[in-house]
């Protein structure tokens, strides 16, 4: 078990036409011991590609991989001591799960037959699929492969756990449930893992940390609440929550923020912080909207329902700015309320904005020039 | 495409909506079904006639009367081919298994791993299967009157019943296995690129090595298609007459292989005994034509690749 | 559950200190670089590349890492693949490559009868003679009216068969396997079957074309007639092969095409010629390249159907007429230009050929 650090990794790819595409540029991240990292980000934005460099199966154009005290940029595949989970499980058809989970044990070490029974078995009891270990992969369940590709990483107790989409191809049931077991089996082994997936559910239950990615660039590394509620650019707050942060288009002008349909007074404090820009971008969680009866200061707005989708124990309101008859392009926006509420689609509501929640990021940069309010991060962070 | 019955009469009624036009195509291809067999039923049965039998009978009427019928021309023609069947085995078999390790292991070479310069490789592989091997022909004469392996296997000749003409057969061998590359190749790399390009990584990752990944994961998965270039290339093999012509040269050899005995097999009969030269074709042909009636389908889909 | 992977994680440590304690032991180079060699005993217990150290020669270091270097400039694998490829290569490549290139030397010279090649005197004339020459001439015509005659035909007839047995027909894959039944024979037989088939008095085609009142014919004796007899001997042969490959083809066209074109009211007729024939094309190009080399390689047709190196007048091709020339006449240097010319014209088919399929990503 040891500590994975990328450094400024950056990976170019040639294409046919001979130009060159960065698929991932000066990623550096210290994963700590025992510690589980997603990595995650939209599709195309050099994720797995960050991934399959830290495998060995895909070269570095430059910058380094560390593992513990080594080096390991150009080491080959076979020679790094690093477990992954393939998002197809990759499993050997011709074999059954004991002979798929002993292959690696077989290959990478020396241990005696008797040793690698011994571990195999109590790996497949860890699992629960001891009772399958004489099938071929053929005769298993999705979720049962899921499974095998999981121990035949974990049998070899390598110094780290890849996963790429390990969990996409199972039913949305499976999924969630295999979410919680994993977390739990990398806790029990305690091994540093690096976990890569789209689905930003995944990254907020299961990272210690997570990592966002995009266009191959870095765009944050913080534990799932840090990214949640201090983005650091206007992609993190989008991408991480779901439904994901309102944002609207805005100029300073002075102490305020003003568009077409805001006029958005802000503190002293505040307005210092966006003093050195000209046009920012407002973001709002859904669920830091309030809906109230009646305006109780300036931070409130008249807006009409447009619809309304009720989840049970919460519904997402969508309101609309002007009238949906008369405008040409409404602006619309989702706010998160309580499932007991009535609201109906057509109805005039009224919109709180507090400023404790509004998050403001740079117009042209995309960074936040100002995150939201929390008495104390630290403290709301779960101890898991 | 579905077979089920439903679909099939509605697909049937959609297209001609008639019996008529199920008869029609079932009489086409009942003709066709002649058309491709005749040659091959005219053959037999003029191989079991009689000489006179062969003359003055229909050509597609099996033998009716005992004095029509003969096995005589079997007889004959098993005398003439019989040490050219035991020598043609002699070398195909070896040849055949010999070309389809070498295929595979080249296109597991040039498929499944990771190098530059695979695929300019791999365009060169690919033409050598379409070369005329006329164009060759000369060279490989002179490169065996250059290395002698009669003299080279001259242990072989002591310590066993074979002539030293046998050397030839080494010669037909290694020529065959030369030429048979590139074809094995390409089939086996047909088959490789559809083989999961994860599989392929997590063993990797688990340890193994280029050529520990070939023993334990490439080869046991790679049956189906052995049994398919296998099949394939025994039939090439058995079948040549070219390569045997020009190293072997001639069927007075006490080495010749089958082919070259059965083409010789008319000169000697001038030409006109079908009884015998029927005979002698299906003696040659019986071994390819039990691979295929029990393989057929490793060799269509061996062909179709 | 944790105490197995405790218990797993002391004895695998135990075992990797006495593996690297051997190590260095034995083995001065293995201790002084594990990063640079790669090979690095980790606490995890897993010493990878151990294998390696003492086994590869005096300086194992070295030799590595100039495979290192080499694997740096050509890909990960290339040394640790070459095994695999490089032998059939090898072999391929001098036989095939090397072949050639000695073919086209020997045809520059004036090689004939019996003896060794005399490499001194390097010149065209055996091409000059060649392209001058009426047999070569001729043989050249036929070779082309061959190539694509039976080109031609075979993928017309493989065609309709394919689109035949595509019908939803029963036993459609017992018929497949009849009609490919005589590619599975050698030429050397089938020229037996035809001579019979053809037969001036009591072949089955003569009989056949006696009941509509024509012939009898002397096919393999009439110069007229002879390369239209092979060329039908040969499509009986192989229009089994583009059949296979159509019917391939045909399959993996989904079903929707087929119904989008009933929907449109189409008759079967030009719902063929208008949405399934266009998409055979990749296929037709692959299958008429194969045809073609069949074609090629005719030579053990015509050789057994007379049993001698003079094919029937009238169908000598350029295969027939090199390997006369060579084996029967000795004259090796004019035997290997025809065999150059014969070359090149399979050159001029496969090359395009190879080109299309490489711009595809089709190799």
């Amino acid at each position: 078990m040891s500590q994975l650090q990328l450094d400024k990794l950056t990976k170019v790819f040639t294409d046919d036409d001979g130009s060159d595409i960065v698929a991932v540029d000066g990623v550096s991240i210290d994963i700590e011991d025992g510690e589980f990292l997603v990595l995650v980000g939209p599709s195309g934005c050099g994720k797995s590609t960050t991934l399959r460099m830290v495998a060995g199966l895909e070269t570095v154009t430059s910058g380094d991989i560390r593992l513990g005290d080594r080096t390991i940029t150009d080491q080959k595949a076979q020679e790094r001591d690093i477990a992954m989970v393939f998002q197809s499980y990759a499993l050997y058809p011709h074999m059954t799960t004991r002979e798929n989970m002993s292959f690696g044990l077989e290959e990478s070490t020396d241990m005696s037959t008797d040793e690698i029974y011994d571990r195999v078995e109590q790996a497949a009891e860890l699992l629960g699929i001891a009772a399958l270990l004489d099938r071929k992969p053929t005769e298993l369940s999705g979720g049962q492969q899921q499974r095998v590709a999981l121990g035949r990483a974990i049998v070899r107790e390598p110094e780290v756990f890849l996963m790429d989409e390990p969990l996409s191809n199972l039913d949305a049931k499976l999924r969630s449930s295999m979410r919680t077991e994993l977390q739990r089996i990398q806790e029990d082994l305690d091994t540093t893992t690096m976990y890569v997936t789209h689905d930003q559910t995944e990254a907020m239950t299961m990272g210690d940390r997570i990592a966002v990615l995009n266009d191959g660039r870095l765009q944050q590394v913080g534990t799932p609440l840090e990214c949640y509620h201090r983005p650091a650019n206007r992609f993190v707050g989008g991408f991480i929550g779901e439904p994901s942060m309102n944002f609207f288009e805005m100029t300073v002008e002075g102490d305020r923020l003003v568009s077409d349909r805001l006029n958005y007074p802000l503190s002293a404090e505040t307005a210092d912080a966006v003093a050195g820009s000209d046009r920012v971008t407002l973001g709002i969680r859904p669920e830091d909207i309030e809906i109230v009866d009646r305006p109780a200061d300036d931070h409130a707005f008249e807006t009409v329902v447009d619809v309304v989708e009720p989840r049970g124990n919460e519904n997402s309101v969508y309101l609309m700015f002007g009238d949906q008859e008369t405008e040409e392009n409404p602006e619309t926006f989702v706010a998160i309320v309580n499932g007991m509420s009535r609201v109906e689609a057509g109805e005039p509501v009224v919109a709180h904005v507090p400023e404790d929640a509004v998050h403001l990021f740079d117009a042209d940069s995309g960074d936040a020039l100002r995150n939201r309010v929390l008495d104390d991060l630290d403290e709301t962070e779960p101890r898991v | 495409m579905s077979t089920e019955t439903d679909t099939q009469t509605e697909k049937q009624s959609r297209f001609g909506g008639l019996d008529g036009y199920r008869i029609a195509l079932y009489t086409v291809l009942g003709l066709l079904v002649l058309f491709f067999l005749t040659p091959i039923e005219s053959g037999l049965v003029t191989s079991l006639k009689t000489a006179t039998a062969v003359t003055n009978t229909e050509p597609y009427l099996p033998p009716l009367s005992g004095a029509e019928f003969s096995l005589e021309n079997y007889a004959t023609a098993f005398d003439a081919l019989a040490n050219g069947v035991f020598n043609s085995l002699l070398f195909a078999i070896p040849a055949t298994v010999v070309s389809a390790l070498f295929g595979s292991f080249a296109a597991y070479g040039l498929t499944l791993v990771d190098w530059k310069y695979q695929v300019p490789i791999l365009v060169l592989f690919v033409a050598g299967v379409f070369i005329p091997y006329q164009a060759v022909l000369v060279p490989l004469s002179r490169l065996y009157s250059i290395i002698d392996f009669a003299a080279l296997l001259s242990f072989v000749w002591a310590l066993t019943p074979l002539s030293p003409e046998y050397a030839n057969l080494v010669e037909l061998a290694v020529t065959h296995i030369a030429y048979g590359i590139p074809i094995c190749t390409v089939l086996f790399r047909s088959y490789y690129t559809t083989m999961s390009e994860e599989m392929m990584e997590a063993a990797r990752l688990d340890g193994a090595s280029v050529r520990r990944i070939y023993r334990r994961i490439v080869f046991p998965l790679s049956t189906p298609m052995f049994a398919v270039v296998l099949i394939y290339q025994f039939t090439q093999i058995w079948n040549d007459l070219l390569f045997a012509l020009v190293i072997v040269a001639t069927s007075s050899s006490p080495a010749s292989p089958v082919t070259l005995d059965l083409a010789g097999l008319g000169v000697s009969m001038q030409g006109q005994d079908f009884g015998l030269r029927m005979a002698g074709a299906f003696i040659a042909a019986l071994p390819t034509l039990l691979v295929y009636i029990a393989f057929g389908d490793e060799f269509a889909e061996g062909v179709a690749t | 559950m944790k105490e197995f992977f405790e218990r797993v994680r002391r004895a695998t440590s135990g075992r990797s200190a006495d593996r690297g304690a051997g190590a260095d032991g034995s083995d001065p180079e293995e201790s002084d670089g594990p990063a640079e060699s790669g090979a690095a005993v980790t606490d995890g217990g897993v010493a990878t590349g151990s294998d390696r150290g003492g086994t590869t020669g005096d300086d194992p270091g070295a030799l590595r890492r100039a495979f290192d270097r080499i694997d740096d400039r050509l890909g990960r694998d290339f040394v640790e693949s070459s095994p695999f490829w490089l032998p059939a290569f090898l072999l391929m490549g001098f036989f095939v490559y090397g072949a050639i290139g000695w073919n086209v030397l020997i045809s520059l010279t004036d090689y004939r009868g019996f003896g060794t090649v005399d490499y001194s005197q390097l010149d065209f004339d055996m091409y000059v003679r060649a392209f001058q020459s009426s047999a070569v001439q001729q043989a050249a015509i036929n070779t082309f009216v061959l190539l694509l005659g039976f080109t031609i035909v075979c993928l017309i007839f493989g065609m309709l068969l394919a689109i035949l047995l595509d019908r939803r027909v029963r036993y459609d894959n017992s018929l497949r396997l009849i009609y490919l039944l005589p590619m599975s024979l050698s030429f050397v037989v089938t020229a037996q079957f035809w001579l019979w088939m053809y037969d001036y008095s009591n072949g089955i085609v003569n009989q056949v074309l006696g009941l509509v009142g024509l012939g009898p014919y002397n096919f393999i004796g009439n110069p007229q007639l002879v390369l239209g007899a092979v060329i039908f001997a040969l499509v009986w042969q192989y229009s089994g092969y583009a059949m296979v490959v159509y019917l391939s083809a045909l399959r993996a066209i989904p079903d929707e095409h087929f119904e989008a074109a009933k929907v449109d009211g189409a008759s079967v007729v030009r719902m063929y010629w208008r949405v399934i024939v266009p998409q055979l094309r990749s296929a037709t190009i692959s299958a008429a390249v194969v045809i073609m080399v069949f074609a090629l390689k005719a030579f053990d047709f015509l050789y057994s159907l007379v049993g001698g190196y003079r094919p029937p007048n009238g169908a000598d091709i350029l295969a027939t007429l090199m390997v006369r020339e060579a084996y029967q006449n000795t004259n090796w240097a004019y035997g290997s230009a025809i065999a150059v010319i014969l070359f090149m014209m399979a050159l001029a088919v496969i090359g395009p050929y190879l080109v299309y399929q490489y711009r595809n990503d089709a190799l």
